[in-house]
């Protein structure tokens, strides 16, 4: 990153009652850029946000925005777009008085404001609904109108928290396409958190994994999914993990093979098997016990015996020395385990 | 709808509406009725209208009101934002042991005042200054204030709470600064709260019976010491149930606002609240935390007195010697009934009071649950007895079920009736919280499982506001226990019915302080084991 970073974070630890809620963490975000946090619920993400927003007070480290350390600064002198699950829009306000909140509030001139807000209007779709209360709203809708409120008080950030977790499925996909374009033409940094892999690798220019209160190094989301850097961060994302003589490795489920009979590999019988998307997915416990998830073309007999096999895993280091990340490691089943 | 269904419904409806057609609202109808159609009825609501007692007292109701619900809405807001928006360890303790003061009865306060204040006070004996706020209007608003105000401050702590922190975040998030967030998202639901907890001081207060006559006299007795003294003393029951009528028509009118602003308050409970962390570098955190602080102080000051003087009196004596007086036999042949007694008869009648609400509180809730449109109304008629004052309450259950009782013992029924009529309103909230956060699939899964009404209620929905029903019994308990102004109405004639509020009462006049503080002590105790008692269930909840 070769521009000044927006958003400085640095050892910053927080402590919420008697429990260490972030611990050490430290990340950037640069101009423009939307950092994606993945990580499971009571991970910390949350609390990463609303310390960064200034709602709760850091134990120790530091945030700088805009090469500003923001400790003691209040919510509203730091110059954040804040948006949750909930769009709390306010009921009693038109969409267009609800985007022109902000600019209102900072007594900039009503043609500016009404030009800004036609613009966000336009560029999130709400152009024909301007007139409208949030009560005439979709949810889809109401999160755009949102975005669109944060955005026109041209925030340095803009704080995205799980905003698409109540969205109906089918139109989530239209949601972050339309939220990427309006944060990058508006050329505002933005951190999303999230507990759906999905989204946080679709959506971050980088991405990085919170467990525990703490933080993995941020990286490109490809190469956050293809080389996880601990057991739990690759169980999170999705791999399978299978015991081995060195330790642990990891397979997708696309990567495994089922055989019946068994003709090697590690034994294993179907437990479940349904329909998921063009193929089916199955799940399997091998002869010690282990669930495995399979993705497969032909639909598995539940109770069938046989033996598991794939063409790439994952070696991976302990949860606790989670500085390295994964080798690859190409094998023809892995034996006995 | 099965039938079974609706036959459940049915019972409890019929039932409660039933207990309050034969315990409130037939009583009271009558009374009126025995005030407004005799020879003299027309002439006796004139009389209760123009006569110069009539309006005095309703002029000192007014003006005890007014001063103690503008004094308790000033201190009690502030403290109120502090309990409700931060968080700081002890909250939940705190919070609870606010209720303390308005389980026990307001005699209990003015002892703790004249402790604190009086001529031979632990703070007016060495300040005589300070002993303006021991008698006439000063000592009762003090009173009045120092019993109402934790309801004040709970209340607007609700409030807060009722507001969203999202909504606060949001507005901050975009640039509003405090006062735009105050008006944006926390100040109005506050505001509601502390409305509703100035209205109930007000009617509380414009309507207290033992302040005004134990610290002012005559001259500031309120309507219902006035009713009282029409009908127990004077002899002029056709007069009292007049002033009765007028009495519920005047303060109709802020219990019904009450009522109507406490429903609103709950009705947008729910919403997302997180308490935050308090910003000491803002000067109104040190104004919210200092009010809380005087309110604390304040009480503790008070309950503490009463505590202390029970040990050892001003006038010397040894150590303890109250508690021998409160015990022996001299006493209870001045007041006609030895303390034992008093404590059982206490106990007795909390006990069965908090009983007959409970029944109340789950029949009440069952119908809730299942059809609100009934439901509702229901229990919002179990807040009639609030309005109509404890003194109407008590005239209008001796007047008409007094004949057939006679006196003596049998007269218990009817206190056990009045103080779980005026306990029900307040205990019963308790309950509505978390029978709102009942989901609607509760019953329905037992329902599928082919349970009927009853059952489905029971096994599904009953779990979930246990804790809730074990509180609305507790409170409904000490309630009971620190009832007074209706349980005096019964007992002061009939010694076997005393308990020991009514004790105290006699006492005091009688000029036994000493045993009165123990009284009191004994009373404030029993109090603190219910409030430790409640404690305890919230901070199972909390786990």
């Amino acid at each position: 990153m070769l521009a000044e970073p927006i958003l400085e974070v640095d050892r910053l630890s927080v402590r919420l009652g008697r429990t260490e809620v972030l611990r050490d963490v430290s990340f950037t975000v640069g101009p423009g850029e939307l950092l994606s946090l993945l990580g499971p619920n009571g991970s910390g993400k949350t609390t990463l946000l609303r310390t960064i927003a200034g709602f709760e007070t850091a134990t120790s480290g530091t945030v700088r925005l805009g090469g500003r350390d923001v400790a003691g600064v209040p919510v509203h002198r730091r110059s954040i777009g804040l948006l949750v699950q909930d769009p709390v829009l306010f009921p009693h306000r038109t969409v267009l008085e609800n985007i022109a909140y902000a600019p209102l509030l900072q007594r900039r001139p009503e043609p500016e404001v009404r030009e800004l807000a036609g613009r966000l209007a336009e560029l999130l779709s709400l152009a024909a609904l301007l007139d409208r209360v949030p009560g005439e709203l979709s949810g889809g809708q109401q999160q755009r109108v949102a975005l669109a409120r944060a955005l026109a008080a041209r925030p340095q950030l803009v704080l995205l928290d799980e905003p698409f977790a109540s969205i109906d499925p089918e139109i989530r996909a239209d949601l972050y396409a339309e939220f990427r374009a309006a944060l990058r033409a508006s050329g505002t940094a933005a951190i999303h958190v999230t507990h759906d892999r999905e989204e946080g690798l679709f959506l971050g220019d980088r991405t990085a994994l919170l467990f525990g209160g703490r933080l993995d190094p941020p990286g490109r989301p490809e190469a956050v999914f293809a080389r996880p850097r601990s057991r739990r961060a690759a169980r999170f994302l999705g791999y399978n993990l299978l015991p081995g003589p060195d330790g642990p490795f990891a397979v997708l489920p696309e990567d495994l093979r089922f055989d019946a009979p068994r003709e090697g590999g590690v034994p294993a019988t179907v437990r479940a098997s349904g329909p998921s998307g063009r193929g089916y997915l199955a799940i399997l416990s091998t002869d010690r016990g282990v669930r495995v998830a399979l993705r497969s073309a032909t639909p598995l007999l539940p109770g069938t015996e046989g033996g598991l096999t794939w063409e790439t895993a994952l070696e991976l280091p302990p949860d606790d020395a989670a500085d390295a990340p994964a080798e690859p490691k190409n094998r023809e089943a892995v034996g006995t385990p | 709808m099965t039938r079974r269904g609706r036959a459940a419904e049915l019972v409890a409806a019929a039932g409660i509406a039933a207990f309050l057609l034969a315990f409130v609202l037939a009583p009271t109808a009558a009374l009126f009725r025995h005030g407004l159609s005799g020879p003299s009825g027309a002439a006796a609501l004139a009389q209760a209208l123009t006569s110069a007692g009539g309006a005095r007292a309703f002029s000192a109701s007014l003006e005890q009101g007014g001063l103690s619900a503008a004094l308790a809405g000033l201190l009690g807001y502030p403290a109120g934002v502090f309990v409700g928006r931060y968080r700081w360890r002890g909250r939940t303790v705190a919070r609870s042991a606010l209720l303390l003061p308005f389980l026990l009865p307001g005699l209990v306060m003015v002892l703790g005042v004249l402790d604190l204040v009086g001529p031979s006070g632990l703070l007016g004996g060495p300040l005589p200054s300070l002993r303006w706020y021991a008698s006439g209007i000063p000592g009762i608003v003090a009173v009045n204030l120092l019993y109402n105000v934790p309801i004040v401050v709970v209340l607007t702590a609700a409030g807060c709470e009722a507001s969203s922190s999202d909504l606060e975040e949001t507005v901050a998030s975009l640039g509003g600064g405090p006062g735009r967030v105050f008006r944006e998202s926390w100040g109005l639901p506050s505001a509601i709260g502390a409305g509703c907890g100035a209205l109930l001081t007000f009617v509380l207060s414009a309507l207290s019976f033992a302040p005004p006559i134990l610290l002012c006299g005559e001259r500031c007795a309120t309507v219902e010491v006035r009713v009282y003294e029409l009908s127990a003393i004077a002899g002029e029951p056709a007069l009292a149930a007049a002033l009765a009528l007028v009495l519920v028509l005047v303060f109709a009118g802020p219990t019904l606002l009450y009522v109507l602003l406490a429903r609103r308050l709950r009705a947008v409970r729910g919403r997302r609240f997180r308490p935050r962390a308090p910003d000491w570098a803002r000067p109104t955190t040190w104004l919210w935390a200092g009010s809380f602080a005087a309110v604390g102080l304040a009480e503790s000051a008070l309950l503490g007195a009463v505590l202390l003087r029970s040990l050892s009196s001003p006038g010397g004596g040894s150590f303890g010697a109250p508690w021998r007086l409160l015990v022996s036999a001299s006493t209870a042949a001045r007041i006609g009934n030895p303390v034992g007694s008093a404590i059982a008869n206490t106990l007795l009648f909390a006990a069965l009071a908090a009983a007959v609400t409970v029944v109340l509180g789950i029949g009440s809730a069952f119908l809730t649950s299942r059809r609100p449109a009934v439901g509702a109304p229901l229990a919002l008629a179990l807040f009639v007895p609030v309005l109509i004052s404890p003194v109407v309450l008590a005239q209008a259950l001796g007047t008409f079920w007094g004949p057939w009782l006679g006196a003596g013992y049998s007269l218990a029924v009817l206190i056990v009736l009045s103080q779980a009529l005026l306990a029900a309103p307040f205990a019963l909230q308790s309950l509505e919280l978390p029978l709102a956060g009942i989901p609607a699939g509760a019953t329905e899964a037992a329902t599928a499982l082919g349970a009927g009404p009853w059952t489905a209620f029971v096994d599904g929905a009953l779990p979930r506001i246990r804790r809730g029903v074990e509180t609305a019994v507790l409170f409904a308990f000490a309630l009971g226990m620190g009832e007074f102004t209706a349980t005096y109405f019964f007992a002061n004639p009939t010694p076997a019915v005393r308990t020991l509020p009514v004790e105290i009462y006699l006492l005091v006049p009688a000029r036994l302080f000493p045993e009165a503080e123990a009284a009191a002590a004994l009373l404030l105790v029993l109090s603190l084991a219910v409030f430790a008692a409640i404690t305890a269930l919230g901070g199972r909840d909390a786990r």
